[in-house]
């Protein structure tokens, strides 16, 4: 609450008025009710209502019982028409703008056993999904009702090409530094707010163009003459994981994975959730092109290793070193490898120690 | 008779919240370590009506309270059939809030209620607070370890916890945890519990395979990597104690 406080008195005049066209607000899940009823905003946007920070948030229809009670028949909703969840809000507002993605090169189907979908948020049946854009964001139908994603939503990005980093919008080109569907569906909720306030493509595509994430989770280290790829993942997030390891998957070289999925720490008390790695699919991950698993953490690098062997990973391939911040350690196998190719995957915890560690390796050669 | 045990997958994508899949699969590989045949079945469509006559093992994962007010209605119209299978040792497990859909009474945050199975004689009420943390329990000589994202409070009556509490909320705070009537088992512990607690499967599959008097030797099973982290664990809980 503080933080819009802030943002509203920098943004205001000597006298109070506020003296900017539009105000954006990024608002945690569960502060929306407060701020609501302060800030009775007319035009509301949800990109997803999925598990996330689960030891505060519990269940989606725990924070979905406070959407469904902040909001009213005064609210514009912008939600994903490939996200079931959130888009079931639809029912409790005035109106729903609904923003798509067209089927893509990147959209994927799951036929496995043991692959799962989630319960319809309007009758507990099961959602069955068409095809996926991300991992539980796709094409959709409920298995008992009519509820569905719909074939005609306000806007739908067409003639996406991620080798080129363009796609289309209602006949306009888009040119994007960043794409990978996660990206697509914000441009995509961005085109949808700008058409409602006639932002023109211009204007967009200029803001698309000196976009920079300031948060970018990947980068590229050289050491002791291989290449590692640092991807790091929202701890606990399987969504944030399962892009990791999808970054790894489309890679089809010869390469090398450490894991450090450690402990999670973001509120007390610290506990040791890994429950998370099975909605993952690490089978995406295990195949003749890696040449070594490295699952390192104090506590959970057993559980990380058990993840990958019920993914059908070979017990030989796996190392794991339950030591924390141990870098020289658990770095010990990277010169031996074949592969230059190297991939790591960790949380936000280690991340400077390792950064550090890597940047050091660097100054030594 | 035959000599496979079969297992009903319940409502996997309805009662599907923290990697609960995980369940199933440690059935299926439990099963390939002792040498006996496992048969999984997907239970999809909650409205189908359960054979149970066909099923040794019914997994109930965890799954929203939302979830549990709808398949509750939809088994008491099996009711019957449902008790019959429990009171002839059959096996269940349920795991995490769906611990609710065998209580007597649910009360929701929103002042509603709704009736469960009255499998268990235990009351549930929905927490405005969700409590996550380790959950660590000792239950037949076997020692529990996994985690908790607790929604709900539960009041046991005449019904047995299912174990002492070492570490953890458990139940609502005091030392008990799950619960246990016959051979249908309860643990608030979620996500892929079978997995991290690989003993507790083959628990569950002995038991199964003594319902259906199917001869088995036991065999000493590798559990090497899972008793690491047990261990770990501990040690990381321990220090959590100590600060």
């Amino acid at each position: 609450m503080s933080g819009v406080a802030t943002t509203l008195i920098k943004n205001s005049s000597m006298l109070g008025k506020f003296n900017k066209e539009f105000l954006v607000l990024e608002i945690d899940e569960r502060s929306l009710r407060n701020i609501f009823k302060v800030l009775p905003a007319k035009n509301l946007c949800i990109t997803n209502l999925q598990k996330d920070q689960v030891q505060r948030n519990g269940d989606p229809d725990f924070i979905y019982q406070m959407f469904k009670n902040a909001v009213n028949k005064d609210v514009t909703l912008f939600v994903n028409n490939e996200e079931p969840r959130s888009r079931s809000l639809e029912d409790y507002v005035g109106k729903t703008v609904y923003y798509s993605l067209e089927k893509n090169s990147k959209t994927f189907t799951k036929d496995d056993f043991y692959s799962v979908t989630m319960p319809c948020p309007k009758c507990n049946h099961k959602i069955e999904y068409e095809y996926y854009n991300i991992e539980n964001i796709g094409k959709f139908k409920c298995s008992n009702c009519d509820y569905k994603s719909t074939d005609e939503p306000d806007v739908l990005i067409t003639d996406i090409d991620f080798d080129n980093h363009t796609f289309k919008c209602d006949d306009n080109k888009y040119e994007v530094s960043y794409i990978n569907p996660f990206y697509i569906y914000n441009y995509a909720l961005t085109i949808a707010i700008c058409k409602k306030f006639d932002i023109k493509f211009e204007d967009i595509q200029k803001g698309f163009s000196t976009f920079v994430n300031p948060a970018n989770r990947r980068e590229t280290y050289k050491y002791h003459g291989k290449t590692i790829r640092y991807l790091r993942i929202k701890q606990e997030n399987p969504e944030t994981l399962q892009n990791a390891l999808d970054t790894v998957a489309r890679d089809k070289t010869k390469k090398a994975l450490w894991m450090g999925l450690y402990e999670i720490k973001d509120f007390p008390p610290a506990y040791t959730n890994t429950f998370y790695f099975f909605d993952c699919d690490f089978k995406k991950v295990v195949n003749d092109t890696v040449e070594k698993y490295v699952c390192f953490s104090k506590t959970v690098s057993y559980d990380t290793a058990n993840r990958m062997l019920y993914a059908g990973a070979d017990k030989d391939k796996i190392s794991i070193y339950d030591v924390e911040d141990d870098f020289d350690k658990i770095f010990e196998e990277l010169d031996k490898l074949e592969t230059d190719n190297i991939y790591i995957i960790t949380g936000m915890k280690p991340y400077k120690k390792i950064k550090l560690f890597l940047e050091k390796g660097d100054n030594n050669e | 008779m035959n000599n496979v045990i079969n297992v009903a997958w319940m409502y996997p994508d309805v009662l599907n919240l923290h990697g609960e899949r995980g369940n199933a699969k440690a059935f299926e590989i439990v099963a390939k370590k002792m040498n006996v045949n496992l048969n999984i079945d997907r239970i999809d469509n909650i409205d189908e009506i359960i054979d149970f006559e066909k099923y040794d093992i019914l997994l109930f994962n965890a799954g929203e309270l939302k979830v549990i007010n709808e398949i509750s209605n939809i088994l008491n119209n099996q009711i019957e059939k449902l008790k019959d299978y429990i009171e002839s040792n059959k096996v269940i497990l349920v795991t995490g809030t769906t611990g609710a859909l065998f209580a007597n009474k649910i009360n929701r945050l929103d002042g509603t209620t709704f009736n469960g199975l009255n499998i268990f004689d235990m009351d549930v009420s929905e927490r405005d607070m969700v409590i996550g943390d380790d959950l660590y329990f000792e239950f037949e000589n076997m020692e529990i370890m996994g985690s908790q994202i607790q929604m709900i409070d539960i009041n046991l009556k005449s019904v047995n916890p299912l174990g002492k509490i070492k570490y953890g909320y458990g139940n609502n705070g005091s030392n008990s945890e799950g619960a246990k009537y016959k051979n249908t088992i309860f643990t608030n512990e979620l996500g892929p519990v079978l997995v991290k607690n690989p003993w507790m499967a083959e628990y569950l599959i002995e038991l199964a395979l003594k319902n259906k008097n199917i001869e088995y030797e036991k065999i000493k099973l590798d559990y090497e990597l899972e008793l690491k982290s047990l261990e770990s664990t501990k040690e990381f809980i321990n220090q959590k104690i100590i600060a």
